[in-house]
């Protein structure tokens, strides 16, 4: 029946007829032989509007203007004009109409007070109103803007019998919405806020729950703009409500006030032009089944902008919109909560939070989540979806998008529950009747085989996953039956495979712990259950047994208000230790969600003892409960796991409450520090509130997340030009899509801990939870907020927590990282305040050294600067530098030479500002660096530092390096980084670690050529070959050579090598002749030049001959070609070194082809080539050889031309050592250099053996020349030779490279002399090398 | 007892031209304090990855086979076939990788192997359809000495970003990498190199939108409109079409949008009709919205493209192609009246038309559907993304 009112005070009467037989409209009819699905079993449902009849049955006149009309079981409440509530009978027009007039009705604050004041005046009038049945009266709002709430005292409706309670403040309501289910009254006001109350339980009086309203913060265009709330109304599952105002908008609100959605933030409000939208205007809204829909009257009401005007004209005539939404599984299935999934239902899909496969792999992807409970979408809207980059993937936005099997939804629209198993494989819908189920894996739906019984069962209580399992309350229709039922998941989905309990009432919630279910019934009890898997045979079913029921009745007025039951292992006292033993906590206690109030019964342990230690364990479970406690209120939902985990026990065994506007609260538990007695003054457990930003739909328990959805607005406007947008209406409205959201929250409760002197508790936390990868931003965040608090407080803190929050982060590691990086988030202003609580950053900064964690030590580096004389900063700033430098950070070494040139020049200019020294070190600085480097480094234009080829490098200028840095090359600041920049080298090479000299040039484009010219008798000298050539094996993963057994063996069956023996025992006998002449200073020249003459023995006479001449051109001819510039480039006429000269040192092939091998020799070496070492060492060492032999270090060029074994190297080297510009100094050493290595080879390594016989031939030219450049300092006048012995050091420290040919015969003759004296002091180990060797040949 | 586990860390899909890695575990299951006696042994193991091509019979006329390929592989058990015992042909393996040899375990232990190979960038993605499947696995084979091959195969998914192929990696450009001292991870930066490459290449061939405007008419005249944002679309995303039905002059009582795939077997290789073969072009509804929109303006839809659906492809042998297909309900009689007369003064009845002939017509509006990221289409196939087999 339909009730009409008309605005002259008429009401009309409708009955609606839909008897006539089973008749449709509209059913198509469609040409013969098309495949339609006629046949279908639904179809005229489906596809035809109902045959409705209207017949008008009756025509009432109240005599005055309507005002508002309600249902009120069987009457309608008529609110008129004239001050009267008129009571109607639906059906008995006659039953003698009742008017109240509500000047007779008493007002006041409670119902405690029973002698109200009445409404004095009459014209006063009920403007809306609004039955409340769990509350059993009305909500009204008055003419005047006054709101209250109407009772009856008893249960017989009269004017004596009513009486009214009103709250003081409220003088501007406009409209009023009651929410049964949590007991809510829902006022509007002029305001443009809506102001929701409820009723004292024992006083009557109306409290003040909370208040909807637009923030100034949020929304700071609109606020207090709106105009006055129009309409309010809540969602068929009482779960959400819907406000619009007068000027238009909507926005979705959660039962206790969390804002889901308002089409008036900036998303909805702006084009993308800037103008401002009209917002949508609403006359009369209502929502559809289930709360998926909400219909819409619009009405445009005409106030044409210029542009607009003729879409308006367009839309102007009022319409009917369908807005879509999607809802959270929990707010009609809340036995959700203790699982981890999100799961969002739509008229016709869900949507699921699909990283769970990856959670467990990847900690850090757990925090995807999912949709919410309000997808939003105009039916006009437009299309598409919002481009998503491939980079975004860990934090992925997606989800499963499962359209439910159109089969069921076509008979059995709307879905009503739906739940999704613990795994998030499987899931279960619940529509009109029956349910199916659907696997994610197989991406398949398994409906009832039987329809007949799919459309016998009717799911009232929900329904839940217990492993394969799904459990269900329903009514059996056939045979009029409240049952649970049991059906395995693998099973066709047949009652044949269902385990059915009978259930003495209707059920209204379900829910699973563990092996139990629970029942919150419609008798009011609550009922226990058992549940265990069966198998017999190959038929596997679950059995279910009552265990315990518990009445309820006494505590609830009304089943309906029950919003969730959960049994949980939650208890007031811990009773256990952290420490002890946790066995899988037990069911404990109750939660019962009565209409938004928490309440907790917990088992009775009160009674005998003795019955735990009894051994039938259905016993202990049948231990009654407690009388209810309360927990909190404005409860929405509430999330315990059953899972036990011994480490986070503190986040696993707490309770987590969503209060709407509230935020969230948590029950946490407190533990007692070790096997101390818990105090007896502290509670158990604690309640914790905090905020988070958004609506939070599950709780990963374990890693602190709760996880969300907030609508999203993808606009479209931007797409098209006005004129377009002028023709497509499409563009007016935003289109609407839900994206995932997470949030942490662990750095509140933390905090909220210590404020209440809980910090033993928090530090436990803390630590259970300090693997998470976000927790060191969890750390910062607590850090900073109280920080920004506390520092911009106005008044002075009496007790400021920034000490304690300071000292609870320096129990962690992460204290030096976390302490800069909130610091660096914060305004300078602020920091000295930071850093009174936390300590001086220049202990912090070396405390960073100390640990060395450099990059943080950088970041407190800023800090310093800034608070610190340049000075200080500076030194800081060298000691980084340094560490830096040693430790390899390129990066960081390149930041750091950035800073102190900045802070350089500010010293000698302006005092360093903020900005600019913030940058270097931030990740942007880089750039910045780069950028300038490039531009100012003439060498190297259009090559980024770390892009320098080898031919740029190669070609050039080997002028002094400092000019890299800066364009003036003379400022103080850049000499001062190349000094360090060349010691650090130096130490390098000092240390023979030549692969981190690579780097660390090759990093920061340091000049390597130059810079070995300077110190190519200096730092650039090997002084110990043997250590070298080692250091140099282990760097660069090298393998030492080994000969192989067989070639052991060969050599010396050769003749050849026989002959070399005798050859070697002829020479020992020479020795001791020539070694008498040491003092000569030649002997020792001749006689390593006996002893290089064993390897070629044979042609020793013609060697000796035949490299005189070409040494005597070479001396010659060098110079001239060569010019000032020492390059290698002259040599282009030595064959063997021709490959090196074109620059294609990455070359790899031998070129042994130049030696005159045998084919042993030659089979020997291919061998050898075997245990060569990695290609990328071998490209290394090349390149390093290349530049060695650029800036002339030959002796370098031979350590590295034995490590590769290559022969070509060094005769090439040699080749140029016969230049006469090559000092003699560093011939000589090359020479003890290569004995000192044979020595070595033959007791340590005689892998090296083959090859250094292979060298031989050269190297007794390199003796030769060393004699001959010897030879003519004999003829030096002797004080020649001493004057320069004094004069060299200075005198090399000036001459730059370029001068280096110029002196050669200064050179050698004060180089011999020192040579001569380190020569006195080897030539004994020689000594008894060569008797090692003749050892070793004996032997073989 | 020997169990050998194969994990795949990322997720089972990949995109071709990616390099997978598999990291291959072999434990010995006993618990250490068992006797050193039960230790165990394997002669070798070893990995490939390869693609089985398998086509019905009834759809698709092959060319004969050689005779020394029959379709189903033979059952040898002492050579490493990986495709040994499956249905079809193998059109496509990588070769073999041997992960070790001659392995003894102790009780209790346990040794990982990682095995890294490209996936070959030419193949076809995986699918299976109506009258082909191309099925990608990786095997792994391991024989105990004396005993037959056990294989372990992990199903895996490959998605093929058709333009790929011809992309080289840009072999050290002009500045080459100067100095070796210069860390440089080729193979990690090729690999990202594809991926991001291919990422780029779908953001810019799908994140490009304009309205595309289609006019709807049957034979008596106009429907309404149909417009949509976007014709090229990835793995994942949502399609969304509008239509305005209000303009139309032929009432529409209801419409239906599939989103389809078509695969279609290319001629030379189509059976033909008559031999009792099924027809060569097969459709496949993905995501369905259905509507009654009657006396309805303006209406839109969304249609999820499943994650683990194939994007279109085209090989020598099938072709398939992604497409919207429209049902409409249209009302034959033009000038329906729909709605109840609003300038009635006399109080009447007003009902509608009890039925209402129709005719039905459909439209296809081809779109294209590209892979999306591997690692997001991994999420599409909850569960684990390890295999186990034990010898």
């Amino acid at each position: 029946m339909i009730a009409v009112s008309t605005a002259n005070g008429y009401i009309l009467f409708f009955h609606i007829i839909s008897s006539r037989g089973d008749k449709y409209l509209y059913e198509p009819v469609y040409p013969k032989g098309s495949p339609q699905m006629k046949g279908m079993p639904h179809f005229k449902e489906e596809q035809c509007a109902p045959a409705l009849n209207l017949e008008m049955s009756k025509i009432l006149d109240l005599q005055a203007p309507i005002m508002s009309l309600q249902s009120v079981l069987e009457d309608l409440l008529v609110a008129t004009s004239d001050g009267f509530l008129h009571l109607i009978h639906w059906e008995g027009m006659t039953n003698g109409r009742k008017a109240i007039n509500l000047c007779t009705v008493p007002f006041s604050v409670d119902l405690q007070s029973s002698r109200g004041s009445f409404l004095g005046f009459t014209d006063v009038h009920i403007r809306d109103m609004e039955y409340c049945a769990t509350l059993d009266g009305f909500a009204v709002v008055f003419n005047d803007g006054k709101v209250g709430f109407i009772t009856p005292v008893s249960s017989r409706f009269t004017a004596e019998q009513l009486h009214g309670v009103w709250p003081q403040d409220v003088v501007d309501g406009t409209c009023v919405a009651i929410n049964n289910k949590y007991r809510l009254m829902a006022f509007g006001c002029a305001s443009g806020s809506v102001q929701v109350y409820t009723i004292d339980n024992t006083t009557g009086a109306m409290l003040l729950s909370h208040k909807l309203e637009l923030t100034a913060k949020q929304y700071p265009d609109i606020w207090n703009k709106t105009g006055a709330v129009k309409l309010i109304r809540w969602s068929p599952d009482n779960s959400v409500v819907i406000v619009t105002w007068e000027y238009g908008g909507l926005s979705l609100w959660s039962v206790f006030g969390a804002q889901l959605l308002c089409t008036l933030g900036g998303d909805f409000a702006y084009r993308s032009d800037g103008t401002k939208k009209d917002p949508l205007k609403i006359n009369s809204m209502s929502w559809g089944a289930e709360g998926y829909h909400l219909w819409v009257i619009s009405g445009f009401t005409s106030q044409p902008t210029d542009i607009d005007a003729d879409i308006r004209n367009i839309v102007k005539q009022p319409s009917i919109l369908l807005f879509q939404f999607i809802k959270s599984v929990l707010t009609v299935n809340p036995c959700m909560s203790n699982q981890e999934q999100v799961l969002l239902q739509g008229e016709d899909r869900l949507y699921l939070n699909c990283g769970e496969a990856s959670q467990a792999q990847n900690p850090k992807s757990s925090s995807h989540s999912q949709l919410k409970p309000s997808r939003e979408k105009s039916p006009f809207t437009d299309g598409g979806f919002e481009s998503q980059g491939l980079s975004t993937l860990l934090g992925h936005r997606h989800w499963h998008v499962v359209q439910i099997s159109s089969t069921y939804l076509e008979s059995n629209w709307p879905i009503r529950f739906s739940a999704i198993d613990k795994l998030g494989q499987n899931i279960a819908v619940v529509g009109k009747f029956g349910f199916a189920h659907y696997s994610l894996l197989t991406k398949k739906w398994k409906l009832f085989g039987n329809i007949t019984q799919e459309q016998n069962m009717i799911v009232t209580g929900g329904l839940a996953w217990w492993n394969d399992f799904m459990v269900l309350a329903c009514y059996n229709i056939s045979d009029r039956q409240e049952e649970l039922r049991v059906y395995l998941r693998t099973s066709n989905l047949d009652n044949a495979f269902a385990h059915v309990t009978k259930a003495q009432a209707e059920t209204l919630l379900l829910s699973v712990f563990r092996d139990m279910v629970i029942v919150f019934r419609a008798d009011c009890s609550i009922c226990l259950y058992s549940i265990e898997r069966k198998s017999d045979g190959s038929n596997t079913t679950a059995g279910i047994q009552v265990l315990q029921e518990v009445s309820m009745s006494r505590y609830i007025p009304h089943p309906f208000l029950v919003v969730s039951v959960t049994l949980t292992s939650v208890s007031t006292e811990n009773g256990i230790t952290l420490k002890m033993p946790q066995q899988a906590r037990d069911a404990e206690s109750i939660m019962l969600n009565l209409a938004g109030q928490l309440i907790m019964m917990q088992r009775d342990r009160s009674g005998p003892q003795i019955r735990e230690k009894d051994n039938n364990p259905n016993q202990r479970k049948l231990l009654p409960f407690c009388p209810p406690v309360v927990l909190a209120q404005s409860v929405e939902n509430v999330w315990t796991t059953c899972r036990a985990n011994k480490q986070k026990r503190h986040l696993l065994e707490a309770l987590w409450l969503s209060c709407g506007g509230a935020g969230m609260k948590v029950w946490l538990p407190l533990f007692p520090r070790d096997h101390r007695k818990p105090h007896s003054f502290l509670s158990q457990r604690i309640m914790l509130p905090f905020h988070i930003n958004i609506y939070p739909l599950a709780v990963l328990f374990e890693d602190a997340l709760v996880l969300g959805a907030v609508n999203d607005t993808l606009l479209y406007d931007s797409l098209y030009t006005r004129n377009s947008a002028r023709e497509h209406l499409e563009v007016l409205f935003p289109f609407c899509v839900v994206e995932r959201t997470s949030q942490i929250y662990l750095h509140h409760i933390l905090r909220q801990l210590l404020v209440r002197n809980l910090g033993e508790q928090a530090l436990l936390l803390a630590q259970s939870c300090a693997a998470l990868p976000y927790f060191p931003h969890v750390l910062e965040l607590m850090l900073h907020e109280v920080l920004e608090e506390e520092a911009t407080s106005r008044e002075p803190i009496p007790d400021p927590l920034l000490p304690t929050v300071a000292k609870f982060i320096t129990e962690f590691p992460l204290f030096l990282q976390t302490v800069v990086h909130c610091a660096r988030k914060t305004e300078y202003a602020l920091w000295n305040y930071l850093f009174a609580a936390v300590g001086n950053p220049k202990d912090l900064f070396e405390e960073c050294l100390m640990a060395q964690d450099l990059d943080t030590a950088a970041s407190y580096l800023i800090i310093l600067q800034n608070m610190e004389v340049p000075a200080v900063s500076r030194q800081h700033a060298t000691l980084l530098f340094n560490t830096a430098l040693e430790q390899g950070k390129w990066d960081l070494c390149r930041h750091m030479i950035r800073f102190l040139k900045a802070i350089g020049s500010g010293d000698s200019e302006t005092p360093p500002s903020t900005p600019t020294a913030q940058e270097p070190s931030s990740s942007g600085g880089f750039e910045f660096f780069r950028n300038r480097s490039i531009s100012l480094s003439q060498s190297a234009e259009n090559v980024p530092p770390s892009k320098f080829s080898l031919q740029k490098t190669l070609s050039m200028p080997s002028g002094p390096s400092g000019k890299r840095w800066s364009k003036d090359s003379d400022c103080a600041e850049n000499m001062y980084i190349d000094m360090m920049l060349w010691r650090h080298a130096r130490h390098l090479l000092e240390d023979v670690r030549l692969k981190d000299l690579g780097c660390f040039a090759a990093q920061l484009g340091f000049e390597l050529i130059s810079w070995l010219c300077k110190e190519r008798t200096r730092a650039a000298r090997v002084d110990n070959f043997v250590i070298a050539l080692k250091r140099l094996h282990k760097d660069f993963l090298w393998p030492l050579p080994i000969i192989p057994a067989s070639s052991i063996n060969s050599p010396f069956k050769n003749g050849k090598y026989r002959t070399v023996g005798e050859q070697l025992l002829k020479s020992q006998a020479a020795n001791p002749f020539l070694s008498l002449e040491i003092d000569t200073g030649i002997s020792n020249i001749q006689r390593s030049q006996s002893w290089f003459s064993n390897i070629g023995p044979t042609h020793h006479e013609i060697d000796t001959a035949s490299s005189h001449g070409p040494q005597m051109q070479d001396a010659f001819l060098s110079p001239l070609s060569k010019g000032d510039e020492c390059s290698i480039g002259s040599a282009t006429d030595l064959t063997e070194s021709s490959s090196m000269v074109d620059g294609d040192w990455t070359m790899v092939d031998e070129n042994f082809s130049t030696l005159s091998l045998t084919q042993s020799e030659l089979e020997h070496i291919s061998m050898e080539l075997a245990s060569k070492g990695p290609h990328k060492s071998q490209v290394q060492l090349r390149y390093l050889l290349h530049i060695f032999m650029e800036a002339g270090c030959l002796d370098w060029c031979i350590v590295i031309g034995l490590i590769l074994r290559e022969s070509s190297i060094i005769s090439q080297v040699l080749t140029i050592s016969q230049s006469s510009e090559v000092d003699g100094e560093m011939l000589q050493n090359i020479k003890t250099g290569l004995h000192a290595v044979d020595r070595w080879a033959s007791t340590d390594c005689p892998g090296y053996k083959p090859f250094l016989n292979i060298i031989k031939p050269q190297l007794q030219k390199l003796s030769e020349i060393t004699e001959e450049q010897v030879q003519p300092d004999a003829f030096q006048p002797a004080a020649m030779g001493k004057t320069s012995e004094q004069t060299s050091p200075r005198a090399e420290e000036n001459r730059g490279s370029s001068c280096h040919g110029s002196i050669p015969q200064i050179e050698a003759g004060s180089n011999s002399v020192v040579s001569r004296k380190e020569e006195d002091i080897t030539s004994g180990d020689e000594e008894e090398h060569f008797q090692d060797g003749t050892y070793d040949c004996s032997v073989s | 007892m020997i169990e050998v586990v194969a994990e795949l860390s990322r997720g089972p899909v990949f995109l071709a031209g990616e390099a997978l890695e598999c990291v291959v575990t072999v434990t010995n299951p006993l618990p250490p304090t068992a006797t050193s006696a039960s230790s165990e042994a394997l002669a070798w193991a070893s990995a490939q990855i390869h693609c089985q091509f398998h086509a019905s019979e009834s759809r698709v006329a092959l060319p004969p086979p050689d005779s020394s390929q029959p379709d189903v592989q033979p059952d040898s058990q002492t050579v490493f076939l990986p495709h040994r015992g499956e249905r079809g042909q193998c059109i496509l393996s990588t070769p073999p990788k041997i992960l070790f040899c001659d392995l003894r375990l102790d009780p209790g232990e346990s040794k990982s192997y990682s095995y890294s190979e490209v996936l070959p960038i030419e193949g076809p993605p995986s699918f299976r359809g109506q009258s082909v499947k191309y099925v990608y696995k990786l095997t792994i084979g391991c024989q105990r000495v004396n005993s037959p091959i056990t294989l372990l195969r992990v199903p895996l998914r490959v998605l093929v970003l058709t333009g790929l192929q011809d992309v080289q990696f840009p072999q050290d450009e002009a500045v080459a990498p100067s100095s070796p001292f210069l860390e440089e991870d080729e193979g990690g930066k090729k690999d990202s190199w594809l991926a991001e490459l291919a990422g780029e290449r779908l953001m810019a061939a799908t994140s490009c939108r304009s309205l595309h405007l289609y006019n709807i008419s049957d034979g008596r005249g106009k429907v309404g409109t149909f417009g949509i944002f976007k014709s090229v679309y990835r793995l994942g995303e949502d399609v969304v079409g509008t239509l305005n039905l209000g303009e139309g002059t032929v009432a529409c009582l209801q419409f239906s949008v599939s989103l389809q795939t078509e695969e279609r077997v290319q001629p030379e290789y189509q059976r033909r009709r008559g031999t009792g073969g099924a027809p060569s072009v097969s459709h496949v509804t993905h995501a369905r919205h259905q509507e009654s929109c009657l006396h309805t303006t303006r209406t839109s839809f969304s249609l999820p493209i499943p994650l683990s659906s194939t994007p279109g492809f085209c090989t020598a042998i099938v072709s398939l192609k992604w497409r919207l297909h429209f049902e409409f309900v249209t009302s034959r009689e033009p000038g329906l009246v729909l709605l109840p007369p609003m300038e009635q003064p006399e109080p009447a009845t007003w009902t509608g038309p009890e039925q209402v002939p129709v005719d039905t017509f459909s439209w296809d509006l081809p779109i294209k559907v590209l892979p999306t990221s591997p690692t997001l289409a991994s999420y599409a196939a909850p569960g684990p993304s390890t295999s186990t087999i034990t010898i």
